[in-house]
């Protein structure tokens, strides 16, 4: 008598244990905030980074800190 | 990307906003093909070797005028709201602002004095930014140095990989130039197998993919379309290859393909290199048994002999005979003529070998031959002649199941 009371104490607070887990899931974030977190420079609030990059025209390096004074949309890309 | 050029044009030409593109390329002027396709005119930085140390792209982000982030990960959808949400916001001026930083590479290559890989791995990205007009091999050299202190950095390997296949595509290139770059690739993805760009960067040269995957095929296209408006489409320093494409050029589907061995006795006189020289590159270079393997082969005229291909006759065939057991997506490859009379140009040839599931690991040579035309030096003679090669995989072990 005594077992079977606590197996089925056991089972409804595994159920309920599952219930509150199902309810409790978070929402699916978007595809964009499941990777990494981004390295610093690329999160709101952080000086994005001002290191050089070669142009892609004829190779000459540039800061995208050169873009300044103006408000900057940053396209990061590949054409594959 | 389209979506943000048409949603920007016109504040862009109010100058409320500049855009600025960062292409995550091996041979971004692709990508400034792609934009002239596109008709888009944004300045256009290239960060071939993940200099900004990102996961993946494409990523949009929104700088304010003193060049802190307001916005990150912008969804295509944020182009509607973007004049109110950001461009028409006003930012406080922060207390201090970071300047350019262009590399003061006296400074860094005193740094490296200090033996950290952290240094040399510094003076090797301010040598591939600022390093003149063929840094490459310095650039690899640096970032060696940076690998062997720090041989789990995968950045390092990472950038080591795209220095290699970098100087494979210049004047100063050496023959395992492209090996070395799959195989540093190789170790940075194993290093950290969640890096988008670095998993891309090995599929481009690799294995078609199941879809396949066409990673350029849309380079056709735009050149069909700029010809058809009467525009000049830019030139491309590097054409891709067979493997970038999900389905062969025209004139490789019109090339006559043998469908019997060419030379089965090997009556056809040998070239040991005097005439032709080839490169091969096995992608990837070590597999296990199952594995598909894409072969780069590249044969380059001899151009101290002046050597050069004679183009009005049939074009390099490549036969290939695999091990027993091997298969392969195709028994010859063509490599197509020049339109000219005659010329230097580099042939490449690409296959897929399948190892079977019962090779044991070592190392396994896949043979096969080159058949062209070549002539030496200017009005010399020309002849036919035949070139064996042996591409050197390795086969390791499978890993057991479960084990990691």
């Amino acid at each position: 008598m005594r077992a079977s009371v606590i197996r089925w104490l056991s089972t409804a607070v595994a159920v309920l244990a599952l219930g509150a887990g199902v309810a409790s899931q978070p929402k699916p974030k978007a595809i964009w905030e499941r990777n990494a977190p981004l390295p610093r420079g690329f999160n709101p609030g952080e000086a994005f980074p001002t290191i050089a990059l070669p142009s892609a025209a004829d190779g000459r390096p540039v800061s995208v800190a050169e873009f300044r004074g103006k408000k900057l949309i940053v396209n990061i890309f590949a054409s594959w | 990307m389209p979506v943000w050029h048409a949603g920007l044009k016109q504040l862009e030409q109010d100058g409320k906003v500049a855009v600025v593109a960062i292409v995550q390329e091996q041979h971004p002027d692709r990508a400034r093909l792609f934009l002239q396709w596109k008709q888009i005119g944004w300045p256009t930085l290239a960060d071939s070797l993940d200099l900004l140390n990102l996961e993946t792209v494409p990523l949009t982000i929104a700088v304010d005028e003193y060049g802190i982030v307001r916005f990150s990960e912008l969804p295509m959808s944020a182009v509607k709201t973007i004049e109110q949400t950001f461009i028409s916001q006003t930012y406080p001026r922060p207390a201090a602002i970071p300047p350019a930083e262009m590399p003061d590479l006296p400074a860094l290559r005193a740094a490296t004095s200090r033996g950290t890989a952290q240094a040399w791995r510094a003076y090797g990205d301010a040598l591939s930014v600022q390093g003149g007009a063929s840094p490459w091999s310095d650039v690899i050299g640096a970032y060696q140095h940076a690998a062997q202190l720090a041989p789990g950095d995968g950045l390092t390997q990472f950038r080591l990989g795209g220095a290699f296949r970098k100087r494979y595509d210049s004047s100063a290139r050496q023959p395992a130039d492209f090996q070395d770059a799959e195989r540093h690739w190789r170790q940075a993805l194993e290093i950290d197998p969640n890096r988008y760009i670095w998993r891309r960067r090995l599929q481009q040269y690799g294995p078609h993919l199941p879809t396949p995957e066409p990673f350029f095929d849309w380079i056709r296209s735009a050149r069909a379309e700029m010809a058809s408006r009467g525009e000049t489409p830019l030139a491309l320093a590097v054409e891709p290859g067979d493997s970038e494409y999900a389905t062969p050029g025209a004139a490789v589907a019109a090339a006559k393909i043998p469908t019997v061995e060419p030379d089965p006795r090997g009556r056809i006189r040998r070239d040991h290199g005097e005439f032709v020289s080839v490169e091969a590159a096995a992608v990837p270079s070590t597999a296990t048994p199952g594995d598909s393997v894409r072969v780069h082969l590249t044969f380059r005229p001899n151009l101290r002999t002046k050597a050069h291909w004679n183009n009005e006759v049939d074009a390099l065939v490549y036969w290939l005979s695999p091990p027993r057991q091997w298969t392969t997506d195709r028994q010859a490859v063509v490599a197509p003529n020049a339109p000219t009379e005659v010329s230097q140009e580099p042939r490449t040839v690409e296959f897929e070998v399948k190892v079977p599931d019962t090779q044991a690991p070592g190392t396994i040579a896949i043979p096969g031959y080159a058949l062209y035309y070549v002539c030496e030096d200017v009005n010399g003679i020309c002849m036919y002649r035949r070139r064996d090669v042996n591409v050197a995989l390795q086969v390791t072990a499978r890993p057991k199941e479960g084990k990691r």
